[in-house]
């Protein structure tokens, strides 16, 4: 447990290194109790390498002898090596040898990390924390430079460093924040990336929730839900018949439409933990007279693609199936629904993956549905959404591919009462759940999500309504995206937000259908006329 | 001596451009095409650039022609590069010692460069006592003693505050003590030699046309050799360390945080990719080359590891 950390500390400290102290971690205007550290287990010490601080992400098995502690850092440096050749690393190797060579070692970008700011400026959450580490393995064990202790400082590399190391890589939420303040182009978030991409590529480890889970359950039944084509299509169609019922409007929701223009393309959780979001889509789209299809193709009708995070090859694979399921089908395009890392990854990244033969133009749905509600194709009457509402900025969607102003337009036209959070835009912050994170609930990843990862959003949440906080005014946070959505719910959840402060929170399509004037009104509810 | 001086100078300048350029080349041939990795606000975006919007955010954009704003980029870089934006704007503290360091490192470039032109200017000809050489004798001389103290103060402020912060003590490598020591050591030269001139332009336009013309001469001065000898060294040096920020600075902006350019516009991008996918990978992990020791990337992408095994 030590206060001034080192760097060094990684390979020297026993036991736990650090532990977050709850009292320095800031307070906020709401009331968001600070949730205490569950401790590590007799068993999680005796068998799992949880030695970083309170929270263990990869559960990365303990070494029992010397020869399995040599093993994990001979494969650790195997995986470094290959992560700078051009054979295994072509997609990111100039960003990354950028990143490891080029650092004046500033520090501009710690005060942009939400993380660092949120656990009361601890030192391991400066961005450059574990980037440092990284690069002095890097230029003392595997480049070799002549000198590099001196010239870069010493990092002394064991199994403890390489434990450490591998969790320091989930102690980040990949918005890339930090490095937009970079003077010299460095990206530390791009360094935590290719730290789980070395884990999962090489050394097999990763969190179970992003691989096994995830993109595995994803490319063996269809979604990272565990949904088959047959169960897509059957939940879709009692979400068609209960909002049918709900919203007094007929809705279809078209599946496989050969040549249809649209492929729309949802993260398939929506299906399971936000029905409304699903049928709110089937209603504009329906309403506004669109030729649009989803996909029952295995793959195709869940836009999640978890690679993003940790993996090239599973990304690869999964964004190559969505891109295949389109050209299938003979789209003009792929409209992509509200999840941010399926914008980023299948617009930005695949585009220079997928050879451009097999690639389908991409447009993200917040254009689409600015294009619906601009031109006046659904009545809206404004007035139904008189209530308070802010607008959560998804990071992929946002400073990562820039659209910006699309849902800002429609949330200007439809909801009277619209605020910005402070830092909006290019400028937000992460929800606290990217990059993985929302859907992990063990190993104090909740308490670390509720303490400090999710922390700057809800102090953005509180500014943006401090005109109105308590109970007395309904408020909406319009979040666009789904692993963001999910994020959100736990915090106002766990805290009871919901009661205390007349919070409600969805995606923008459903502030639009709460707008539809054919539409019964009261879409959107909150808690208190849910229990009416 | 004298000789080996010089042809210390020739080394310098040689080894600067030679190892300057094998940077670049690493960079170049690290891979033929990397991922897109932009991040917003993009300058040449147009009107867009200034809430950081992209052309993402038309509809159907891909069937509209494409408009880079080049302006914009040089706009953002020039920003950048001479009044340190993005550390005035997030890294203020730093910034009151890094921007004299960095603005005296540019006025003794700049300098520099209008000294090798007056130089040149003076074997095509030019009288090197006329009225204009002396009045760019003169800027020059306040430029190399304002930019010689902006050094030694910024480099001096920069070392104190990297030993007194706390956040920033650890992550100072020695070597960055060093580097900005040795700068600060260039301009307590630069300055002593400043001192010992009756023009420090003169001393330095003459050493010049001696490297241009082969023509040995020893230096006028002992601190004016020291202080070039020390230059000599940081031109080798520059490159050899993060200090090569300065030129790589070009590629980590507009190739990597602005480079947007989707596949759609660039042929370059649709005929390198299905090429990149004939490397092959190995990376050990079960769900990539399950076994087979390597893979093409393409086998990789089209391989499910989650699929049922046939027999």
């Amino acid at each position: 447990m030590r206060d001034n950390l080192q760097l060094t500390d990684v390979s020297t400290a026993e036991g736990q290194m650090v532990s977050i102290d709850l009292d320095r971690i800031p307070n906020l205007p709401i009331d968001m109790e600070k949730m205490p550290w569950k401790p590590v287990t007799d068993e999680q010490k005796e068998n799992t390498c949880c030695i970083l601080d309170e929270v263990c992400v990869l559960n990365i098995p303990k070494p029992k002898n010397h020869g399995e502690e040599e093993e994990l850092v001979n494969k650790f440096l195997e995986g470094m090596r290959k992560s700078f050749t051009k054979e295994n690393n072509w997609t990111f190797l100039p960003i990354l040898e950028t990143s490891v060579e080029y650092c004046a070692q500033c520090n501009s970008c710690s005060e942009a990390c939400h993380l660092y700011e949120m656990s009361g400026e601890h030192e391991m959450y400066r961005p450059n924390f574990r980037s440092e580490i990284f690069r002095r393995i890097y230029k003392q064990y595997v480049k070799k430079e002549p000198l590099a202790r001196w010239r870069y400082g010493d990092m002394g590399l064991n199994w403890k460093t390489v434990a450490r190391l591998g969790e320091l890589a989930y102690r980040c939420n990949l918005c890339r924040r930090c490095a937009q303040t970079c003077p010299v182009g460095v990206d530390n978030g791009l360094i935590a990336r290719e730290i789980r991409k070395i884990f999962s590529q090489e050394m097999n480890i990763y969190p179970r929730e992003l691989h096994e889970k995830g993109t595995m359950n994803q490319l063996k039944v269809g979604s990272s839900t565990g949904m088959t084509p047959e169960v897509v299509k059957e939940n879709v169609e009692f979400i068609d018949e209960d909002y049918t019922e709900i919203t007094g409007v007929g809705i279809h929701t078209p599946f496989d439409v050969q040549g249809a223009d649209i492929m729309l393309l949802h993260n398939a959780g929506e299906i399971m933990a936000w029905p409304e979001n699903i049928a709110a889509f089937s209603l504009i789209f329906q309403e506004a007279g669109l030729s649009w299809t989803l996909s029952s193709k295995s793959m195709a009708y869940d836009g999640v693609n978890y690679g993003v995070f940790y993996d090239d090859a599973q990304f690869a694979r999964i964004a190559l199936q969505h891109m295949l399921a389109a050209k299938e089908l003979g789209v003009k395009k792929i409209v992509i629904g509200e999840c941010g890392h399926a914008h980023k990854g299948l617009t930005v990244v695949a585009d220079r993956v997928i050879p451009y033969e097999y690639q389908v133009p991409r447009e993200s749905c917040y254009v689409t549905l600015n294009d619906i509600v601009m031109s006046g194709r659904i009545k809206l009457d404004p007035h139904r959404n008189d209530f308070p509402v802010t607008l959560h900025d998804p990071c992929n969607i946002v400073r990562l591919m820039g659209i910006v102003e699309p849902q800002r337009e429609i949330v200007r036209k439809i909801a009277p009462k619209f605020r910005e959070m402070p830092c909006n835009g290019v400028n937000n912050y992460c929800c606290g759940g990217g990059s993985g994170f929302a859907i992990m609930t063990r190993n104090n990843i909740e308490q670390w999500r509720g303490n400090i990862t999710g922390r700057k959003k809800m102090w953005q949440i509180a500014e943006a309504f401090k005109d109105c906080l308590g109970p007395e005014t309904k408020k909406y946070i319009c979040a666009p995206c789904s692993n963001c959505k999910g994020q959100i719910r736990e915090i106002l959840e766990h805290n009871d937000l919901y009661a205390k402060n007349s919070f409600a929170y969805g995606g923008l399509v459903e502030l639009i259908v709460n707008a539809m004037v054919n539409v019964k009104p009261g879409f959107i509810k909150w808690e208190s006329e849910e229990e009416e | 001596m004298t000789t080996i001086f010089y042809l210390l100078a020739y080394l310098a300048v040689a080894g600067f451009l030679c190892l300057a350029f094998l940077k670049v080349r690493a960079y170049l041939q690290a891979s033929p095409l990397h991922v897109r990795w932009e991040l917003y606000p993009v300058p040449h975006e147009g009107a867009k650039t200034s809430y950081g919007g992209s052309f993402m955010e038309e509809k159907d954009w891909w069937t509209k022609p494409r408009h880079v704003n080049h302006f914009g980029d040089i706009k953002a870089i020039v920003t950048e590069v001479v009044l340190l934006h993005a550390t005035f704007e997030h890294n203020l503290k730093l910034w009151f010692r890094s921007y004299p360091f960095h603005f005296g490192m540019y006025m003794l470039m700049g300098g520099t460069i209008i000294v090798l032109l007056s130089a040149l200017a003076c074997l095509f000809g030019l009288d090197p006592k006329g009225g204009f050489m002396i009045f760019v004798g003169n800027v020059i001389n306040a430029v190399v003693l304002v930019g010689g103290l902006c050094i030694i103060g910024g480099g001096v402020a920069l070392i104190h505050r990297r030993m007194t912060d706390e956040g920033l003590r650890r992550y100072t490598t020695p070597e960055m003590f060093f580097n900005i020591g040795v700068f600060v050591l260039f301009g307590i030269l630069g300055i002593f030699a400043w001192v010992d001139a009756t023009s420090f332009f003169d001393w330095a336009r003459v050493f010049i046309c001696n490297l241009l013309t082969a023509n040995f001469d020893p230096q006028p001065s002992n601190w004016f050799a020291l202080h070039l000898l020390v230059g000599f060294f940081l031109l080798i040096w520059i490159p050899s360390t993060q200090m090569a920020h300065m030129f790589m600075k070009y590629f980590t902006y507009h190739d990597i945080r602005w480079g947007d350019e989707p596949t759609t516009y660039s042929d370059n991008a649709k005929n390198t990719i299905p090429n990149e996918l004939k490397y092959t990978v190995n990376w050990s992990a079960e769900h990539i080359t399950g076994g087979a020791g390597s893979k093409t990337w393409l086998e990789v992408a089209t391989t499910n590891p989650a699929a049922p095994k046939t027999e």
